[in-house]
């Protein structure tokens, strides 16, 4: 703690503890907090305590209130925990019993500020702040407290709740670890007496015929099982084991969310999974009895692990499959296609009963849905899936969300009944059907595939959150769809896919929903970006109106949509315009054109997203080594920082610096050194004649005027690039000795205008009228004043400058203490006030 | 019994960030999603874990609805769709879907700014995230699915706000969002119809507070305002980018107007005139006066205030300059305050809350001097004042919207715990309905006594009109049928007609007794007593008996029929003397069977041999 800190300390608890004083913010609170846990975490001495005793005295002067506002008490409470973490701190407060008046029977325990869950809340974390050592322990167990804890896992706060399990786990764990003599097994179990009084009580609750008590004890023991991994949680199971298989044989509903979890946890765990026998006994019962709903979460996890008996995964498949199955039954004439499971595997009739339900029929299918998507995002699948029967079924389900297939059997209709319109269930199959496009196996269907895309794409019913799922899936599969295709008739099959995708595209651009053109133009985006390289993608797209479209829509009246489309039309500049061969377009498309659009919207548009936009594409532009093709490079450059430099959007101006640094970088490439690195260059190696070149373009291009001015931008990110790129620069241009020399001489060859440049920049942002050229200040486009500048400035030391940030204004404990100090007093009314 | 819940994971006797979860007939609902701006962490967003226990959230929820754009109650939302996982409906108002991107976009790009300020959402998802929100009108019913209904109702407070009723069959809740019962410059009052909500979650800012009208706290600004230009001064109004910015620049543009001021006035960001568009497009949200005037001059138009540049701030005279961000942390507002807080002729103008840490929270609590980035110490001579504009509203108008809506219980959130306790006790005494105020994480359950609708069928009313009278809408008459569910409504119809729609069969149910009785004779004899004993009680020598509408009759094989009840003698196996009698009767006419069994087990009586 540094002496001003000490120094304010007493004076804060002093006011905290004042009932006089308006309540102060709970983030303050909060902060403080946070503060003295770094403070003691990893000082486990009297010291903090010792050297403040404001700090004692303040626990004590709340405990004396006899009316303590419910969020300062509940302060005092996490505080006491905090600081009683380490053993000696633990004595020193008890020496005065402020644990005992704290955490004891007396203490706000019994009194009617109990019943405010902030209370509650910081009875339960200082107990579990303090709980590291066995003195806090015994203090706790001893006191009855922990029949306090047992209580309050059923406290009507979720929170409350929820901290009372996790403490109870912590000590569980505390007493076993620490209080343990001899390795604890099965037949000699002779466990200490604070861990037997929480596994009775588990053991108790579990037998209950209450419910909630149940399932207390159920997420106490998840938790348990997900935290330890010690081998003496196999013994504490063995006493529990039967109880828990009979929850798992006899379907009790309430708690089979939490079963399904605490298996889970228990597989992870090495103690349980690599036991023979019983443990997958009970995970395979309890796939088998609970209902379809709650075993799949249980599946899916099975699924991931990478120790698990493989009959075990064949039913957690199965669990998750049998819905799909049944989907594709209940749709298609009997022996029509394979299913996507023997039908001897499991029994479909629950299955069945709940697909045919209003209520639980589309989340039973989300749920298997987003499980298959989680499964199918694992690179390494531990079994392998029947992927064209599950496509088959996806195909089916969509087609029973549109209303394009109407099954003739009554499972069938009902479903469809059911389902026809649900978007849930429509994303959530869209999203299976893009991740199944990575896997091999079912391009036998991509022609159907396609029918039941296109059929979502063009209809008017596709909702936008649909459509923008059907593009994401439509992508994945035409990239596919170019992968497979080789022969003639695929090739004409592709073709002929991509001039409908087209014509639905040209109808999609032109709708009213700005949420639609957006996610048509992102959709061709990733198109342009993927499949640019394909003579048939690129001839269907420019045969068709699309790319007027696109341009069209650089006018949007939605700022995100012109965005997309600076973006899209950026891309297809790649194929119309940058293409070794450019294909013979129509009139109303050239580059020229293109190009004044997208520097008109840099210039002037309202909003700072297509700006950004055409910031990032001309980079990419410069990147490709494209630029070249419409005008000189150097004066495209220079016009665009002309642009973005007075950009009232930071990240534009962020983006025109980079835009800068590619240009450095290729053109130092050229004409200067061999490698092209931003690595200082020894100066033996560097040729003055191409150090010059590149600097003349440089000061030509106003690359140096943006990059000073850029230091004092009054956004930091920006002013923290530039310094970047001017040491880079100045490692390239100035031979070290240079600038060194001039600092250690003390005295600046420069004359006035270097002066002025420096005493502007240690101004830094407030800085204004930043010196311009032909005025007093540096000559930018000189070569000569700029290698001088680049020589006096130090920007080694404005670079740290930059780099310091302000956190420690609002984040420093100083600050806080100050902060608490000025707030008391105020006026109350600017606390409640928040807009 | 059914029951609504409300857990609320922010805003339960906090203002801090508001995220309250409602059940209601099976459905869960998220009202709001905001974030708390006073912590860097992941304490600024809800614990949404909360949430995820029940499985996962697309699953669990049934919808998302905003309130209104401000950050404490939309600031989340991108984390919580594109981070946490959400991917179901969001419903905000469209001026709402209109702003929320901007306010996102600007506090973004504020914190990544800092460093290692990572978990953050970026543009991209932002986007993403708007591109899922359905945007409801005013008074418009929205299905967000078979069962589920919301709507939304004007609630004043920013542009945009709305309060919203979330019905669920006959069964409804509404939450207020933040609002304001009094018309200001340029929004009108909340107002809502007498929708009799089973709960009403509204929020308490002012719950104790009765408050000044605000035109005097205009007029305290503008009188600040117009002192410091006129001694030569310059102004500072940190501002976020919307809301309470275009409030005060119609305030200022009008008194410009009035007092023919000179001084310039600048707005410092780009936003000005993005944020004006949005005023301008949706003129209807705002209040008469505004709409009225909007074809001779559109107030969001403005004369005497422009665009700021940089090199404005160090220019000679007096101005006043809007800035942001509003609590001075970082930026444009800022910079510019650090140039002229050394000046005791300037003043600087908090127009609302900053969170701790932040400049404009240190200067509010009455710091004079900051120590600043690089350590230097910046010492603030211009005045300093608070003035807040926060349009919320106060006890008088929270009653008045109870009075409004006559909701069965009332919830409060967003407020402090005390005001909420004094506030409770209010409504419950003047109301008498039950008022609740859970804290965070903290369930309320609430009964609720629907009444549900049911649908007679014609058939069935007409058999009915045929033996009684006509039905006579006020007063309540009894009716027979069978009450059958599908597709979640209720219809009673006749039995034969309920047996034909659900396509079941029909079963008799016969109830069968036996009775004992003491006679000795032959077993064709009892018979023949018993049934001269029924006979009797059809025509009794005094007249009509209590059987006189049945008939009764012996058949050949010695059995009795009275109507469908049947009655067999047999001897006793064990006891001649006592014949058993075997008495069975259908459902239908189990009043009569009763009857005859209970006159049977009497015995029966000499005279009927």
């Amino acid at each position: 703690m540094t002496r001003e800190c000490s120094l304010l300390l007493p004076r804060v608890c002093a006011a905290l503890a004042d009932p006089r004083q308006p309540g102060s913010d709970d983030t303050c609170l909060e902060k403080l907090l946070d503060w003295f846990r770094t403070l003691t975490e990893f000082d486990p001495s009297v010291k903090l305590v010792q050297d403040n005793p404001c700090l004692a005295e303040f626990i004590t002067s709340v405990l004396a209130l006899p009316e303590p506002s419910p969020s300062i008490l509940s302060f005092t409470l996490r505080l006491a925990g905090i600081l009683a973490a380490s053993e000696s701190r633990f004595q020193h407060l008890q020496q005065e019993k402020l644990l005992v008046r704290l955490f004891g029977g007396d203490g706000p325990l019994s009194s009617a500020l109990w019943e405010d869950a902030s209370v509650r809340s910081g009875w339960v974390e200082g107990v579990h702040s303090m709980m590291h050592h066995q003195p806090a322990l015994h203090f706790l167990c001893n006191g009855g407290g922990i029949d306090v804890i047992f209580a309050l896992q059923g406290d009507p706060s979720l929170f409350v709740a929820s901290a009372a399990s996790r403490l109870l786990v912590h000590m569980l764990v505390l007493s076993v670890e620490s209080e343990t003599t001899k390795p604890l097994s099965a037949k000699d179990c002779d466990w200490p007496a604070c861990a037997q009084t929480i596994i009775k009580h588990i053991e108790d609750s579990l037998q209950s015929s209450s419910a909630s008590h149940v399932e207390q004890s159920l997420k106490l023991l998840t938790i348990l099982f997900g935290s330890c991994r010690s081998t003496w949680t196999e013994v504490l199971w063995l006493g529990i084991a039967k109880q828990i298989e009979s929850f798992a044989r006899e379907k009790t509903v309430e708690v089979q969310h939490t079963l399904a979890k605490l298996l889970l946890n228990m597989a992870w765990s090495p103690v349980f999974c690599d036991s023979e026998g019983s443990f997958w006994a009970l995970v395979t019962s309890a796939l088998e009895h609970l209902t379809p709903v709650q075993a799949g979460p249980l599946a899916v996890g099975l699924l991931r692990l990478y120790e698990c008996p493989q009959d075990v995964r064949i039913q957690a498949l199965t669990v998750l499959l049998q819905p799909m199955d049944c989907i594709l039954r209940a749709a298609s004439q009997p022996l029509e296609y394979a299913g996507l499971l023997d039908e001897s595997v499991s029994d479909p009739a629950t299955v069945e009963s709940l697909l045919s339900s209003k209520s639980s029929c589309a989340g039973l299918l989300c749920q298997t849905l987003t499980h298959l998507e989680e499964l199918l995002s694992l690179i390494h699948l531990p079994l392998d899936l029947p992927y064209a029967p599950l496509l088959r079924s996806l195909m089916t389900l969509l087609q029973l969300c549109n209303g394009s297939l109407s099954p003739s059997s009554l499972l069938g209709s009902t479903i469809s009944r059911i389902l026809i319109n649900s978007c849930r269930v429509q994303r959530s199959a869209l999203d299976v059907l893009a991740a199944l496009a990575e896997r091999t196996g079912c391009d036998i269907l991509t022609g159907s595939l396609f029918d039941v895309l296109l059929a979502y794409l063009e209809s008017p019913n596709t909702s936008p959150t649909v459509l923008k799922k059907t593009f994401q899936a439509t992508s994945k599969w035409l990239m596919r769809l170019q992968e497979v295709s080789c022969s003639n008739t695929e090739l004409q099959q592709t073709e002929k896919i991509l001039e409908d995708v087209f014509l639905v595209l040209q109808k999609r651009l032109c709708s009213p929903c700005w949420e639609v053109r957006d996610s048509s133009l992102e959709f061709l985006t990733v198109l342009i970006k993927c499949l640019s390289d394909q003579d048939e993608f690129r001839q269907s797209l420019l045969s068709s109106e699309v790319p007027r479209l696109m341009e069209n829509l650089l006018e949007d009246p939605e700022s995100y949509v012109r965005a997309s489309a600076v973006t899209a039309v950026g891309h297809l500049a790649f194929i119309m315009y940058f293409a070794p061969e450019p294909p013979a377009v129509g009139n109303q498309y050239n580059k020229e054109n293109t190009l004044a659009k997208l520097q008109e919207i840099l210039s002037t548009d309202p909003e700072g997203f297509p700006r950004r936009a055409v910031i990032s594409i001309f980079t990419k532009w410069l990147r490709q080594g494209c630029t070249g093709q419409l005008e000189d490079t150097e004066r495209f450059v220079s016009r665009v920082i002309q642009t973005v430099e007075h950009d009232l959007d930071w990240e534009v101006r962020l983006g025109g610096l980079e835009l800068v640094e590619v240009f450095c970088c290729q053109t130092v490439c050229q004409l200067g050194p061999p490698k092209c690195s931003y690595a200082p260059v020894s100066s033996a190696v560097t040729s003055s004649l191409h150090q010059n070149k590149s600097l003349q373009v440089f000061c030509r291009a106003k690359v140096f005027s943006f990059l000073f001015r850029s230091l004092c931008d009054c956004d930091k990110p920006v002013g923290q690039r530039a310094c970047n790129t001017l040491l880079v620069l100045r490692g390239i241009f100035c031979p070290i000795s240079t600038s060194k020399d001039s600092q250690e001489a003390g005295t600046s060859p420069a004359g006035p205008d270097i002066a002025l440049l420096q005493r502007t920049l240690r101004q830094g942002s407030l800085a204004q009228n930043f010196p311009s050229e032909g005025g007093k200040g540096v000559n930018f486009e000189d070569p000569e004043s700029v290698l001088l500048a680049l020589g006096t400035v130090d920007l080694k030391e404005l670079n740290d400058e930059l780099n310091k940030c302000s956190d420690h204004v609002e984040k420093s404990p100083q600050s806080l203490l100050q902060d608490i100090l000025a707030t008391v007093g105020t006026i109350e009314e600017n606390e409640a006030d928040c807009y | 019994m059914p029951e609504i819940k409300v857990t609320p994971l922010g805003a339960g006797q906090d203002v801090g960030r508001s995220c309250i979860l409602v059940s209601i007939a099976g459905k869960n609902v998220m009202l709001d999603c905001g974030m708390h701006m006073g912590y860097n962490d992941d304490r600024r967003f809800p614990d949404f874990s909360y949430i995820t226990q029940n499985g996962r959230l697309t699953d669990f929820l049934d919808c998302v609805i905003i309130s209104h754009f401000h950050l404490d109650h939309c600031g989340a939302l991108p984390y919580f769709s594109e981070m946490v996982g959400y991917d179901g409906p969001i419903y905000m108002t469209h001026p709402t879907k209109a702003i929320c991107p901007i306010l996102l976009e600007d506090y973004r790009k504020i914190t990544v700014d800092k460093k290692g300020e990572t978990n953050f959402f970026t543009s991209q998802m932002i986007k993403d995230c708007m591109k899922k929100v359905v945007a409801v009108h005013l008074h418009q019913t929205v299905q967000v699915d078979e069962e589920l209904e919301i709507k939304a109702y004007y609630a004043g407070h920013v542009l945009g706000a709305a309060m919203f009723q979330i019905k669920v069959g006959c069964e409804s809740v509404v939450y207020t969002g933040d609002y304001n019962m009094t018309p200001d410059r340029h929004l009108g009052a909340a107002w809502i119809d007498k929708c009799r909500p089973d709960l009403l979650i509204t929020e308490s800012t002012y719950a104790t507070t009765i408050r000044d009208s605000k035109r005097c706290r205009e007029r305290d600004f503008l009188k600040k305002v117009h002192e410091t230009v006129e001694r030569g001064g310059k102004v500072l109004i940190p501002v976020f980018a919307l809301g309470r910015a275009q409030e005060l620049c119609i305030l200022l543009e009008t008194f410009w107007e009035r007092m023919n001021l000179k001084a310039p006035i600048y707005f410092s960001t780009g936003l000005t005139e993005k944020a004006n568009h949005y005023y301008k497009l949706f003129i209807t949200w705002t209040n008469q006066k505004i709409r009225k005037t909007f074809v001779q001059r559109n107030m969001f138009e403005f004369k005497h205030i422009k665009a700021f540049d940089r090199a404005f701030a160090d220019n000679p005279g007096p101005m006043v300059v809007f800035a942001t961000p509003g609590m001075l942390h970082a930026g444009q507002s800022l910079q510019i305050f650090r140039k002229w807080a050394g000046n005791e002729k300037n003043m600087v103008i908090m127009p609302g809350y900053c969170v701790q840490g932040t400049v404009g929270h240190k200067i509010l609590s009455g710091q004079r001097k900051l120590e600043m980035e690089g350590r230097q110490i910046l010492e603030v001579k211009m005045q300093v004042e608070y003035m807040s504009f926060s349009a919320h509203a106060d006890a008088k108008g929270i009653m008045q919207l109870i009075r409004q809506a006559e909701p069965r219980n009332v919830l409060l959130v967003h407020g402090e715990a005390k005001k909420m306790e004094f506030l409770k006790q209010k409504i419950e005494q003047e109301f008498h309905v039950s008022c609740y105020m859970p804290a965070n994480g903290e369930t309320t359950t609430i009964l609720t006594n629907p009444s549900i609708p049911v649908d007679i069928s014609l058939g069935l009313l007409k058999r009915e009109t045929a033996i009684g009278l006509l039905p006579d809408a006020k007063k309540p008459k009894l009716m027979h049928g069978t009450l059958i569910m599908k597709d979640n409504s209720f219809r009673l119809v006749s039995p034969e007609q309920a047996l034909k729609e659900l396509g079941l069969a029909e079963h008799q149910l016969r109830f069968t007794c036996r009775v004992h009785i003491q006679d000795p004779r032959k077993e064709h004899e009892t018979v023949l007593r018993v049934y001269n004993h029924l006979k009797g009680q059809v025509f009794p020598f005094w007249g009509g008996g209590v059987l006189k509408d049945y008939s009764v009759q012996h058949l050949p094989d010695g059995s009795i029929t009275v109507e469908s009840i049947l009655i067999q003698a047999t001897a006793h196996s064990e006891d001649q003397g006592t014949k058993v009698l075997l008495v069975s009767w259908t459902y239908q006419d189990e009043e009569l069977g009763s009857y005859l069994t209970a006159l049977l087990k009497k015995g029966l009586p000499a005279s009927t041999s």
